[in-house]
């Protein structure tokens, strides 16, 4: 059990590449928390640096009250699951569970009562004497999953564990990792590209781009709430569309379409903004409605629909019921959220909203 | 079912691509071994060398009956132990070196692989001329440098001996060196990283890591080094000029070669060299059988 507190870290890379910039982030014990990004963005970068695989160029990074810059990765009491599993392909799953123990001198029974117990609790009591290449995608990633809880440390790191499954099987493992939370109370820090993982998982979500903290924050304040453009598109599917427009009249015009400002929005000397609008915005309204679309696809998802249709010179999407009767060409009477609608700084890219 | 006109011209024809290869091992592999076996079960020599006639086994039961070939071949298996381990641990050590951070790490490689790029009877003539007791680099370096006495080394049949194996070392490294690298390369980093975290040291790594992924490459390599090595004539021939001092430092393919062209001994050369020829057989089979090298670790 143990927080996790990053001050300012930097890392630079040789040639002043820029990896990190200036991190500061407090992961509460026993919290869940996802650092998510598009690729590159330095979020592993920034979990190799919490584990210690990596040089802090600047900041301070504690664990459990105590600095842990210059402490090697075994010294941090943390445990890593990797992408690709490292799992040591000519040791038996038991043994690879084993290892870490081994090293530390654990005693014998020791070792096998918590080789014993994380099996049960992942379901592989039935695989401990096989090796690797004779288990499944999602069985590796179960014993890389037990690797790291034999030896009960302070943080679980995760670097990615799901991306090599197939999609089904990420579903059922990314409840099976969420249990897993839920049992173990540790704390974990969980690497994910996938926002739906980000979402679906944490208990708070840091968004990093370009090795910058964008906001971190709860998963339904960051989809709500975003601060900026970046993470505004970045979390949701199908994400939300953005339109040009301008502040006329106390009203917010763009695509043919005149309407309140927002409540909570400041626009005080502001003529341009970028308008956000989730597909869940648009309502279907034969009464009073905004504008009319001219659907021209139709993506029927089951739960749900979504049409995609020209709004002022961008194509949007839209979210409707699954039981509205559509197809390309017809015309949907569409009103938009007010409410909910976000407004962006065309020049800062930062929300208006207060 | 019967083959129709076109699969048996397709047949046909796939054969003709491979007729030149086949005619090519017929010659120089398949014909010089079954010429040899018959050479091997002849009296064979200078004195019987257009009327030889088949004579069995008599060869073999000779080859078995000398003392010479149990001290050759003593001889052999030290040269070939004594090489190859040396091979693999200079070899596998430079490759974990070269395989860290480096500066100058291009250099470093082609450097180390000179030895085996070199013409091997030329380095064994330039090591021989280095153990030249007054004017070789050894002795100068042993008495100059390091105020050591200067060794007879191509007099003495076990300093001889040591001289050849010295040469033959330096010789090899590079080629384990090589092997090892690729192999090391092909290790996924994740595995060091997760060991670190785990608390694993350097030495644990190299033994729970390192090893057992070079073994399905090493394993090969060590197989081919045996053979190679103990089938080495060029470094023992010229850095020992011909099994000097008195035939003492012989292994047994110097002493077959010996045998056959400078005491024209064809059927005793031709039986021991199928003796050679089983042993490296039986060796190779059981090595690669009990360490299981053809089994990958993924």
């Amino acid at each position: 059990m143990a927080e996790v507190i990053l001050k300012g870290v930097s890392k630079v890379y040789e040639g002043n590449v820029h990896a990190i910039k200036d991190i500061s982030l407090e992961i509460a014990d026993r919290e869940f928390l996802v650092l998510v990004g598009p690729s590159g963005c330095g979020k592993s970068t920034l979990l190799r640096m919490i584990a210690g695989l990596e040089d802090i160029t600047s900041g301070e990074i504690q664990i459990d009250g105590h600095t842990v810059n210059q402490l090697p990765p075994k010294d941090r009491d943390i445990s890593m699951v990797f992408q690709n599993y490292a799992l040591y392909p000519h040791m038996t799953v038991y043994d690879n569970m084993a290892f870490g123990l081994r090293i530390r001198h654990f005693p014998k029974d020791e070792i096998d009562n918590r080789v014993q117990e994380a099996s049960r609790i992942l379901g592989i009591e039935k695989l401990l004497s096989r090796k690797p290449k004779a288990l499944s995608g999602g069985q590796r990633q179960r014993v890389a999953l037990g690797r790291a809880i034999v030896r009960k440390p302070k943080v679980f790191l995760f670097d990615e564990p799901l991306s090599n499954l197939d999609a089904k099987l990420r579903v059922h493992m990314r409840t099976e990792i969420k249990k897993l939370h839920q049992r173990l109370k540790t704390t974990m820090i969980y690497v994910t590209h996938d926002q739906v993982e980000a979402m679906t998982m944490g208990d708070r979500i840091a968004v990093v781009k370009d090795g910058i903290l964008q906001q971190h924050d709860t998963p339904m304040n960051l989809y709500n709430n975003p601060v900026n453009i970046f993470v505004a598109g970045f979390i949701g599917s199908p994400a939300m569309n953005f339109l040009e427009g301008k502040i006329e009249d106390k009203k917010v015009v763009f695509g043919g379409i005149s309407m309140d400002i927002p409540p909570g929005v400041r626009t005080d000397g502001i003529s341009d903004v970028i308008v956000g609008i989730r597909p869940e915005y648009f309502i279907l309204n034969d009464v009073s409605p905004h504008f009319t679309a001219q659907i021209e696809v139709v993506e029927p998802m089951g739960n749900e629909i979504f049409v995609y249709f020209q709004l002022g010179k961008k194509s949007v999407v839209a979210r409707i019921p699954a039981d509205t009767k559509v197809r390309p060409g017809d015309a949907l009477p569409l009103r938009i959220n007010v409410g909910m609608v976000k407004l962006f700084d065309p020049e800062s890219k930062v929300s208006l909203s207060c | 079912m019967k083959p129709n006109q076109k699969d048996v011209e397709a047949t046909r024809f796939k054969y003709l691509f491979l007729l030149p290869a086949l005619i090519l091992i017929f010659a120089v592999v398949i014909y010089p071994f079954i010429y040899n076996i018959v050479i091997s079960l002849s009296n064979m020599s200078m004195s019987h060398f257009h009327d030889w006639q088949i004579v069995g086994f008599r060869q073999y039961a000779k080859v078995f009956s000398e003392p010479i070939f149990y001290s050759v071949l003593g001889k052999t298996v030290v040269w070939t132990i004594v090489n190859v381990f040396f091979h693999v641990v200079i070899g596998v050590f430079l490759a974990v070196l070269l395989n860290r951070y480096l500066p100058g790490k291009g250099i470093f490689r082609t450097l180390l692989i000179i030895p085996w790029a070199m013409p091997q009877y030329i380095t064994a003539l330039t090591w021989r001329g280095m153990f030249n007791y007054e004017y070789g680099a050894i002795n100068l370096i042993l008495s100059r440098l390091l105020h050591l006495p200067m060794v007879q080394w191509l007099k003495n049949p076990t300093d001889a001996f040591a001289a050849c194996i010295l040469t033959n070392i330096w010789l090899g490294f590079p080629f384990m060196m090589v092997i090892a690298y690729g192999g090391l390369q092909s290790i996924p980093k994740e595995l060091y990283e997760v060991a670190d975290v785990d608390g694993a040291s350097g030495w644990q790594k190299f033994w729970k890591i390192t090893v057992p992924h070079l073994r399905p490459v090493m394993i090969p390599a060590i197989v081919l080094g045996v053979i190679w090595t103990f089938n080495n004539l060029n470094v023992i021939w010229l850095v020992s000029n011909g099994g000097e001092p008195s035939d003492k430092t012989h292994i047994l393919v110097s002493y077959v070669y010996k045998a056959a062209f400078n005491l024209y001994r064809y059927g005793y050369a031709a039986a021991l060299s199928m003796v050679i020829f089983f042993i490296l057989l039986l060796f190779g089979i059981n090595f690669i059988r009990k360490t299981r090298a053809t089994e990958g670790a993924y």
